[in-house]
C-alpha cells in the first residue's frame, strides 16, 4: 500500500474515493464524458431489457407490463387524441390556477409587507393553513365549485398563493429600510415608494417563489384530478388503476415523467437565464435559491 | 451634574438662533418588554452653516440623535426643533447618509442621482433634471460612469455617487452617520476633502456622527463627546484649527495632535468599559 | 414603509405585544361570530357553523374519531420510518461511492422531480384498499426524499476529518462511523423536516383515493354525504395536526442544532 501522506488543510469536500494519488482505471473512464452517458445509457438499457424479456409467471407480467406494451399504448393515445385532450386539461388548469394564485398572492404579500401589523395579526392565522395538506380541501371546493375545472383551478389556485404570499412578504421584507429613509426625507409619498423602490426590490423573492410554485402547481393539479375530475392526467392514472389496466397506468406515468422532465429543465433554464441577469446588478442580499423544491 | 451646563452650548453668535436644538430630548426603547434608555434628556444647540461631530462609543445616541433630527424617530420626551419648528414628521431639509450606500441596484448611477428629481416633492422638468444630474456627476469625479450600476462601481464610487443623490435637492442641513466608516484609510481622506469642498461651498450644516476622532476634528468645528448607557453628552469641543483645511495634512500638525489628545483622554475611558462588555 | 407610520422599532408597541395579540383575538372572534351568524339565517346546509362544527368535534372526541386518527398517524409513521431509515441508509453508501453518485445522479434527480403522490392510485391498484398501499407510498416519498438529501451530505463531508483518522489507523468502516455518519446526520434531520409534510399530504391523498379508516376517509364520507359540519370538522383536525407535526419537526431540528453548535 502506497505510504500516507498527510495533506491535511484543504477542508474542501471532494468527492470521496480518489485517495489524492492514482485514480483506478475504472474511475478514470467514468470521469470522461463519454465514458459516464455510456454509462448510464447502458443501465437504462439493461434495466429495460430486463423488464422485457424476464422470464416471469403470467401473474407477474401482469403487474409488470412490459416496455413495449407501454409504449403501444403511448402510440395509439398519441393518435388517438388521449394524451392530447387529457394533457391538456392538464396544462389549462394548472396555468389558470398558477396565475390566479400568482396575482393574489403577490397582491396580498405587498399588503401584508406594508404593513407588518397587519401581518403579524394575521400570522397564526396563515400558518394554520399553510400546516393544512391542501389536498384535504379537494373534496371540498368539488362540493362547492361542481366537478369540472374550476374546483381543480381553486385548489392549485389556493396553493399557489400562499406559496407566492410567503415570497412576496419576504422580498418586501427585505428592503432595506435605510434605503427607505433615504426616499422619505427626499419627499417621496408612499405611492412613490412603491413603484420606485418596493417592487422592483422584492422582484427577485417573488420570482423565485414563482418558480418553486410551478412545481407545485403541476403535482397539485394532478392530485385533484386523481381524487375528483373527468379528464387530465391524473384521471388518466386514476382510470387505469381502477379498470386495473397495468399497462394503462404505467403509460399514463410515463407522460407524467416526462412532462415533469421538461418542465424541469425549462424551470432550469430560466433560472439560469435570470441569474445571469441578475448578476447584472446583484442584489445585496441574495434571495434563496431553489435548493429542493 | 455640571454635564447639562458643559453641554449646553451658546446659541452661536450673538443673535443667531440655533438652526437644531434639542431640549432635553430623550428616548427610551421597549425591548422585550424592558425599557432602555438610549439617550438621557439632553441639550444641544447646533449653529446654521457650523460643522458639528458627534463622537462615542456604540450605544450613546448618536445614531438616534440623528433619528430625531431627521424626524424618523420621536423623542420620548423633550423636543426636537428645526428652524425653530418641532420636527414632528420626516424632516425633507435634511439629506442623509448611512455607512451603507443605500443605492438602487437596478438603476445606473445617472439614474439613481436623479431619483429626488423624480419624486412630485421635487418635480423637475427633464431637460433641467438631466443637467443637474451631469453637473453632479462631475462635481463628484464620477464622469464616465453615468452608465453603470453599482455593481460595477469600487466601494469608494458607490460613496460618491450616494452623495451625489443626497446633494441633488439641495439639502440645507445634511446628517451623516458614520458614511466612511467602510472605507480604506486613503480612500476616506479623498472623500473627507470632498465632503469638506461640497458643504463649505453650499453653506451646509452638518451633523456628522463617527468614531473616528481623527476624522472629526479634520472637518468639524465642534465635537459633542457621548458617554453611553445610557446616552449622554459629556463634554462639547471647539475644534481650533483654521479653515480651510487641508485634509491630508492637517493630520500633521501640533494643534491637531492637541487636539486629538486631549478627546482621546475623554473617551478612552467609556471605550474600555465598553470593550469589557 | 408606511407613510403615516414613522420608524419606531420597539418604541411602536407601548402596548408591546399584547396589542397583537387582541387584535388577532378580535379578528377570530369576529370571523368565527360572522360564520355562526351566516350559517344559522344564512347559507343554509353548505355552510354549517361553529357551533355545529365544535359539537361535532365534541362528540368525536368521545370515540369515534380515534380509530380513524390512528390510522392516519399510523400509515404516515410507518411509512415514514420505512422511509427514512432506508433513504438514509441507501443515501450513506451511495453517497460514499464516486462512480455510482457520478453515474446516478442526473437520473436520480429527473426521478427526483417526478411527483411521487400521483403513483398512488398505482399502489392502490396493486396492494388494495388497507393500510399498505398508503404505507409504501409514503415509504417511497420519505425515502426519495432523504436519499437525496443524505447523498448530497454524504458527498460533502470534510475530506480533512477523515485524512485525520486514517492517518491514526481508522477503518474505512471506523472512519464512516466517526465521522460520515455524525457530519451527515444533519443532513438526515433536515431531510426528515422536509419530508413531513409531503408524508402527510401523500398519507391523506391515498386515504381520499381509497380507505376505510383515517382521516382522509373521514372526509371522503362526509364529501359523500354533503355532511359539512363533519367536513370542516375533519379539516380543522387535520390543521391542527399539521401544526402540530411541524411544531415537532422544528423542535427536533433545534435538539439536533445545538448539539451542532456546541460542537463548533
Amino acid at each position: 500500500m502506497a505510504p500516507r501522506t498527510a495533506v491535511i488543510g484543504t477542508g474542501r469536500a471532494r468527492l470521496p474515493g480518489a485517495t489524492g494519488g492514482d485514480q483506478s482505471a475504472l474511475e478514470r473512464f467514468f470521469s470522461t464524458s463519454a465514458g459516464r452517458i455510456g454509462s448510464r445509457l447502458v443501465l437504462v438499457a439493461l434495466i429495460l431489457l430486463v423488464w422485457e424479456y424476464a422470464p416471469v409467471p403470467r401473474a407477474t407480467r401482469f403487474w409488470m407490463s412490459s416496455p413495449s406494451l407501454i409504449l403501444g399504448t403511448l402510440w395509439d393515445w398519441l393518435f388517438d387524441g388521449t394524451i392530447w385532450a387529457h394533457l391538456g386539461s392538464t396544462l389549462l388548469v394548472m396555468s389558470e390556477g398558477y396565475v390566479i394564485g400568482c396575482a393574489a398572492g403577490i397582491g396580498f404579500g405587498f399588503l401584508l409587507g406594508f404593513f407588518p401589523r397587519l401581518s403579524r395579526v394575521l400570522a397564526p392565522l396563515l400558518a394554520s393553513f399553510y400546516a393544512l395538506p391542501k389536498i384535504a380541501l379537494a373534496p371540498l371546493f368539488v362540493i362547492l365549485l361542481g366537478v369540472d375545472n374550476s374546483s381543480k383551478v381553486a385548489l392549485v389556485a389556493v396553493t399557489v398563493f400562499f406559496l407566492v404570499l410567503t415570497s412576496t412578504i419576504d422580498g418586501v421584507r427585505a428592503v432595506d429600510r435605510n434605503t427607505v429613509n433615504a426616499l422619505v426625507l427626499m419627499g417621496a409619498t408612499r405611492t412613490e415608494i412603491i413603484r420606485k423602490v418596493l417592487i422592483w426590490a422584492a422582484l427577485p423573492w417573488i420570482f423565485t417563489g414563482m418558480r418553486i410554485a410551478v412545481r407545485y402547481a403541476f403535482t397539485t393539479t394532478l392530485l385533484a384530478e386523481l381524487i375528483a375530475a373527468n379528464r387530465g392526467l391524473g384521471f388518466l392514472i386514476e382510470l387505469s388503476s381502477g379498470n386495473f389496466n397495468t399497462t394503462g397506468a404505467y403509460a399514463a406515468i410515463m407522460v407524467v415523467i416526462i412532462c415533469s422532465v421538461l418542465l424541469t429543465e425549462l424551470l432550469s433554464r430560466l433560472e439560469n437565464r435570470m441569474s445571469h441577469w441578475n448578476q447584472k446588478f446583484t442584489p445585496r442580499s441574495a434571495p434563496p435559491s431553489t435548493a429542493i423544491a | 451634574m455640571n454635564e447639562m451646563s458643559t453641554a449646553r452650548a451658546v446659541a452661536g453668535a450673538a443673535g443667531t438662533p440655533a438652526k437644531i436644538r434639542l431640549l432635553r430630548a430623550e428616548k427610551t426603547f421597549q425591548v422585550r418588554g424592558q425599557d432602555i434608555e438610549a439617550l438621557h434628556p439632553t441639550d444641544l444647540d447646533i449653529r446654521p452653516h457650523e460643522f458639528i461631530a458627534l463622537v462615542g462609543p456604540s450605544g450613546c445616541g448618536k445614531s438616534t440623535i440623528l433619528n430625531m433630527i431627521a424626524g424618523l424617530m420621536r423623542p420620548t420626551a423633550g423636543e426636537v426643533l428645526y428652524d425653530g419648528q418641532a420636527v414632528t414628521g420626516p424632516n425633507r431639509r435634511v439629506g442623509y447618509m448611512t455607512q451603507k450606500d443605500t443605492l438602487l441596484p437596478w438603476r445606473t448611477t445617472k439614474d439613481n442621482i436623479r431619483i429626488a428629481l423624480e419624486l412630485k416633492s421635487h418635480a423637475t422638468p427633464r431637460a433641467e433634471a438631466d443637467d443637474r444630474v451631469r453637473q453632479m456627476i462631475e462635481l463628484v469625479g464620477l464622469k464616465g460612469f453615468e452608465n453603470h450600476t453599482p455593481a460595477e462601481l469600487s466601494g469608494g464610487m458607490r460613496k460618491r455617487a450616494a452623495m451625489a443623490r443626497t446633494l441633488i435637492y439641495e439639502p440645507e442641513t445634511l446628517l451623516m452617520d458614520e458614511p466612511f466608516g467602510a472605507l480604506d484609510s486613503q480612500l476616506k481622506l479623498l472623500m473627507l476633502d470632498q465632503l469638506q469642498s461640497l458643504t463649505q461651498h453650499r453653506r451646509m450644516t452638518v451633523v456628522f456622527v463617527t468614531h473616528d476622532l481623527g476624522e472629526a476634528i479634520t472637518l468639524s468645528d465642534r465635537i459633542v463627546v457621548l458617554s453611553a448607557r445610557p446616552g449622554r453628552i459629556r463634554a462639547i469641543h471647539d475644534v481650533r484649527l483654521e479653515r480651510p483645511r487641508d485634509v491630508f495634512k492637517v493630520r500633521f500638525t501640533p494643534a491637531f495632535s492637541e487636539q486629538h489628545e486631549r478627546l482621546w483622554d475623554e473617551l478612552k475611558d467609556d471605550i474600555i468599559k465598553g470593550t469589557d462588555v | 414603509m408606511a407613510e403615516g407610520q414613522r420608524t419606531r422599532p420597539a418604541d411602536a408597541s407601548r402596548f408591546g405585544r399584547d396589542n397583537i395579540l387582541i387584535w388577532q383575538v378580535a379578528l377570530v372572534a369576529g370571523l368565527l361570530a360572522a360564520w355562526e351568524f351566516f350559517g344559522r339565517f344564512g347559507g343554509g346546509d353548505q355552510v354549517s357553523s361553529p357551533s355545529r362544527i365544535i359539537n361535532r368535534i365534541v362528540i368525536w372526541l368521545g370515540g369515534e374519531l380515534y380509530p380513524h386518527l390512528f390510522t392516519t398517524l399510523g400509515e404516515l409513521s410507518c411509512g415514514m420510518a420505512i422511509g427514512c431509515s432506508l433513504g438514509a441508509l441507501v443515501g450513506l453508501v451511495l453517497g460514499r461511492m464516486p462512480i455510482v453518485s457520478i453515474i446516478l445522479r442526473p437520473i436520480i434527480v429527473g426521478l427526483y422531480s417526478v411527483p411521487l403522490v400521483t403513483l398512488a392510485p398505482l399502489f392502490i391498484m396493486f396492494f388494495g384498499l388497507g393500510l399498505l398501499p398508503k404505507i409504501v407510498l409514503v415509504s417511497i416519498v420519505t425515502f426519495f426524499l432523504l436519499f437525496f438529501n443524505t447523498f448530497t451530505g454524504a458527498q460533502q463531508v470534510d475530506e480533512d476529518y477523515l485524512r485525520t483518522l486514517d492517518l491514526m489507523g481508522a477503518s474505512k468502516f471506523e472512519q464512516f462511523r466517526k465521522v460520515v455518519a455524525p457530519a451527515t446526520a444533519v443532513w438526515i434531520v433536515g431531510g426528515i423536516k422536509i419530508a413531513l409534510p409531503y408524508a402527510l399530504v401523500a398519507t391523506i391523498t391515498g386515504e381520499l383515493l381509497a380507505t376505510r379508516s383515517g382521516l382522509g376517509f373521514l372526509i371522503s364520507r362526509a364529501a359523500e354525504r354533503f355532511d359539512m359540519t363533519s367536513l370542516y370538522a375533519v379539516l380543522l383536525i387535520l390543521m391542527a395536526l399539521g401544526l402540530l407535526l411541524s411544531e415537532t419537526a422544528l423542535r427536533l431540528e433545534h435538539r439536533f442544532l445545538r448539539w451542532r453548535e456546541a460542537a463548533e
